[in-house]
């Protein structure tokens, strides 16, 4: 469905949702990241967060399962689903919007993490169309995404103004509007005439484009062995931050973590892995099938721009700029894809 | 009526000296708080700022480090370095803001029984209202 | 004044003359970033070097990669690498080569002065310009950096956007070098541990309320460790599988490496990995700030190596990166060596 709503009545929407925990960026030390919020603290004017709603979505730690010894010695253990209170993610922006979709994708399919969709359906998510670029180094539309996309949302607001424009996509976010009937209007032509206009004014405001990206997942198969990587990767200090703030990275890693050893208690933790670590690919043998930073930046290129595509016919990646604005050493995925796309 | 916290002291205590000195102090029947668990390490030069830290993340609320006098070393030097690095680890702890006194340091020689279980007895005075450390504690 | 075709010239001469195999410098980025670490090796690419108080990376870190790439290659080839260094990156060639990492013939340093100034703090220029993108910035004669964005030029006092380790700096001009570019300055800043003062005059509940919140945001990704040049060990205590394996290493050495923190994100693993990163480079730190810089949730990790830089002076007169052929910290002791608290 498709609604008005007055900045003025938001707030008192974000009230009447008291059931729900609240996400919304918020700011502290110049940091913006998800947290939980009231009501007056949502803002619609922040550059985008450091870490992705995926930090609430796929959290860095979650249990698979607890393990306690009794005192006869007998172990036992419990499996630890999951149980979060239902909650709205305010603000999502409709790249990292679309960075859930794709790990949907991946946990969804064939085989259904439970433990990944038992937290996921308790979430919905209200995007923020970008009226202006949040990030300088933004280009959603070169992989198949826009400022305005809906992918993965339940609602879009765009701000025109001293209202915002709602579109609801899925039963949950027509739950959401429900809870609230009275203070949403209907839209009139000159509403649909202003979000057109904010939306094709930002779509000509995207700070950077990656050209003929058709081309690049072929040419990705064809230069596994080139030097182009070895070059790329001069620089790279393997620090893990463009894999852990990216919206779509989902390796993880699987620990049991004891707190007792007699009795024996613990608990079966998985937690986001990186393969920038050098020991991300390393065997108990010894051999290290991605032993050095060349092997390592390619599998993370080619995974974004080739085994997903050829998987699920979509860029992983969703332009957000993460990786290049806080590259420790200036690595540009756009830059390094242009070489690759233009290599003889 | 709640069972009172009895804090749990973790020493490493080197062989020559302080761990013999200990072992003095239990030869002699002398009473003092059974709340130590004795590690003995070759020499107070060996304690790695690792086994400190790792006592009180597997939940020491005390952690006690006690070396040869200065001269005794049975390896001539190994306290001098430990004087060194344990003073480092000791500013740290307290600058990141553990209670300074749940970490000490002393020097107790084979024969000081008594030094011993003088320290003890303190330590755990000093550690009963502090309560448990959590801080760096594993937990869940 | 540091002259860029000097450091352009001196570089085309060493590569031409085949003395180096490749330079190691800075470079501008895409996309604006004033500066980016390079990798130079042919005479003519080096106009591509660029010298502006965007220069903050310590390119001394690649040199690791360097020893192991020699390392890897059966034929190594054992020229030296030329490498651009300020003045406390020199401190850190010291450090290595204290340590025996490197041997002096390994570098061929092209040492710059930052003279009276220093590098900028992207993030203290960023709130400066309230969201203005800055097109290029460079310091003039009276100690000004003069910024020009969309909107045009402005200058703002350097004490404003200096980085806050330039404030405390002990040595502006290289402390080892094979040439020297820009004066020589030896300014002793009068209180070196301002910015440590700070958090000591804190309580004890007040100082682990600052830190617990510093440590809960933080992610683990270790880019403070991998972005420093002394953390170049092959077994470190956080990865869960040593690096230092070959071929003969038996299954039973394999499994006994101790798992020392879990891998986990909560506050007394993080804790303890900050703490041991912090006392393992007691000593070896010269606060080139790349840790703070690096680090995605702005956890001002300098803080902590600060406070060990300032004990090892106070407590054993320890200067860090000034004579390469010192005894380690730990390693060494003096008969003067503060016991009052040893009981």
């Amino acid at each position: 469905m498709q609604k008005i709503l007055t900045k003025k009545s938001f707030p008192k929407w974000v009230a009447n949702l008291a059931t729900y925990q609240i996400y919304a960026p918020v700011e502290k030390d110049d940091l913006w990241s998800y947290e939980i919020v009231t009501a007056d603290e949502i803002t619609t004017d922040y550059p985008n967060t450091v870490l992705s709603p995926k930090k609430i979505t796929f959290p860095q730690r979650e249990f698979f399962l607890e393990f306690s010894q009794n005192d006869d010695g007998i172990p036992g253990v419990t499996e630890l689903l999951p149980e979060e209170k239902e909650s709205v993610i305010f603000g999502v922006r409709p790249c990292d919007a679309k960075g859930v979709s794709h790990m949907d994708k991946v946990f969804g399919g064939d085989f259904e993490d439970a433990y990944y969709w038992k937290r996921r359906n308790q979430v919905t998510l209200v995007g923020l169309s970008c009226n202006t670029p949040p990030s300088p180094n933004c280009f959603c539309t070169s992989v198949d995404g826009s400022p305005h996309s809906t992918d993965g949302l339940d609602v879009l607001l765009t701000d025109i103004g001293d209202r915002f424009f709602v579109q609801t996509f899925t039963k949950k976010g027509d739950r959401i509007i429900n809870a609230s009937k009275g203070l949403f209007t209907a839209p009139k032509p000159k509403d649909k005439t202003d979000v057109e206009k904010v939306h094709k004014d930002a779509v000509k405001a995207m700070p950077r484009s990656l050209k003929d990206t058709k081309k690049i997942p072929p040419k990705l198969k064809d230069l596994f062995e080139a030097n182009l990587w070895d070059e790329e990767a001069m620089s790279c200090i393997q620090c893990g931050i463009c894999t852990y703030l990216c919206p779509t990275c989902h390796c993880f890693d699987i620990n049991d973590e004891i707190t007792s050893h007699s009795p024996l208690e613990g608990k079966r933790v998985r937690t986001w892995d990186n393969c920038q670590f050098p020991d991300f690919t390393m065997h108990s043998s010894g051999h290290n099938p991605r032993p050095d930073k060349a092997s390592r930046l390619r599998q993370r290129i080619m995974h974004k721009f080739q085994y997903f595509v050829e998987k699920y016919k979509n860029f992983q990646c969703i332009g957000c700029g993460r990786c290049i604005s806080k590259c420790p050493v200036g690595i540009d995925i756009i830059q390094v894809l242009e070489k690759v796309r233009d290599h003889v | 009526m709640a069972e009172e916290f009895e804090p749990k002291i973790v020493a490493f205590l080197c062989k020559w000296c302080s761990s013999a000195g200990s072992d003095l102090a239990g030869v002699s029947r002398m009473q003092y708080p059974s709340n130590v668990v004795p590690i003995t390490v070759m020499c107070s030069g060996s304690v790695s700022p690792l086994y400190i830290l790792n006592a009180f993340n597997k939940g020491a609320d005390g952690v006690l480090v006690s070396g040869c006098h200065p001269g005794d070393c049975h390896y001539i030097k190994g306290n001098y370095y430990a004087r060194r690095r344990i003073a480092l680890v000791k500013e740290l702890l307290e600058y990141s803001g553990l209670e300074p006194e749940r970490f000490q340091m002393s020097w107790v020689s084979a024969a000081e029984g008594t030094k011993y279980t003088e320290i003890i007895k303190d330590f755990v005075k000093i550690l009963k209202p502090l309560g448990p450390q959590e801080k760096l504690r594993r937990s869940q | 004044m540091v002259n860029l075709d000097d450091i352009k010239k001196e570089a085309h001469r060493i590569l031409k003359e085949k003395k180096v195999k490749y330079i190691i410098g800075y470079t501008q980025g895409a996309n604006g970033f004033p500066a980016v670490p390079v990798f130079i090796k042919n005479p003519e690419d080096a106009d591509n070097l660029v010298w502006n108080p965007a220069c903050i990376h310590n390119l001394t870190r690649f040199l690791r990669d360097e020893k192991k790439r020699r390392a890897r290659e059966k034929h190594p080839d054992n020229r030296p690498v030329g490498i651009i260094v300020k003045g406390c990156d020199s401190r850190a060639i010291n450090v290595l080569l204290q340590e025996k990492y490197i041997a002096r013939e390994d570098v061929f340093v092209l040492g710059v002065s930052c003279e009276d100034t220093g590098v900028v703090d992207e993030k203290k220029l960023a709130k400066k310009l309230k969201g203005k993108k800055a097109l290029c910035f460079d310091w003039d004669e009276n100690r000004n950096l003069v910024v020009t964005t969309e909107d045009g030029k402005s200058t703002i006092n350097a004490d404003e956007v200096l980085a806050e380790r330039c404030l405390e700096c002990p040595a502006q001009s290289p402390v080892v070098y094979d040439i020297l570019f820009g004066d020589k300055v030896k300014l002793s800043p009068e209180d070196r541990f301002k910015s440590v003062e700070k958090i000591e005059n804190l309580s004890q509940k007040e100082r682990w309320a600052f830190w617990k919140e510093q440590f809960d945001k933080c992610i683990r990704c270790y880019a403070c460790r991998s972005v420093c040049p002394m953390c170049y060990c092959d077994e470190c205590v956080v990865d869960t599988i040593s690096f230092a394996v070959t071929a003969d290493t038996t299954a039973e050495e394999k499994a006994q490496k101790i798992k020392w923190i879990d891998k986990s994100p909560v506050t007394s693993e993080t804790y303890i990995y900050h703490m041991i990163r912090a006392i393992h480079l007691a000593g070896r730190c010269i606060d080139c700030g790349e840790c703070e810089r690096v680090c995605p949730l702005d956890i001002p990790i300098r803080f902590l190596n600060k406070k060990l830089e300032k004990e090892a002076k106070k407590l054993f007169d320890y200067e860090v990166g000034f004579d390469p052929d010192q005894l380690s910290l730990v390693s060494s002791f003096r008969d003067e060596d503060p016991e009052d608290f040893i009981r």
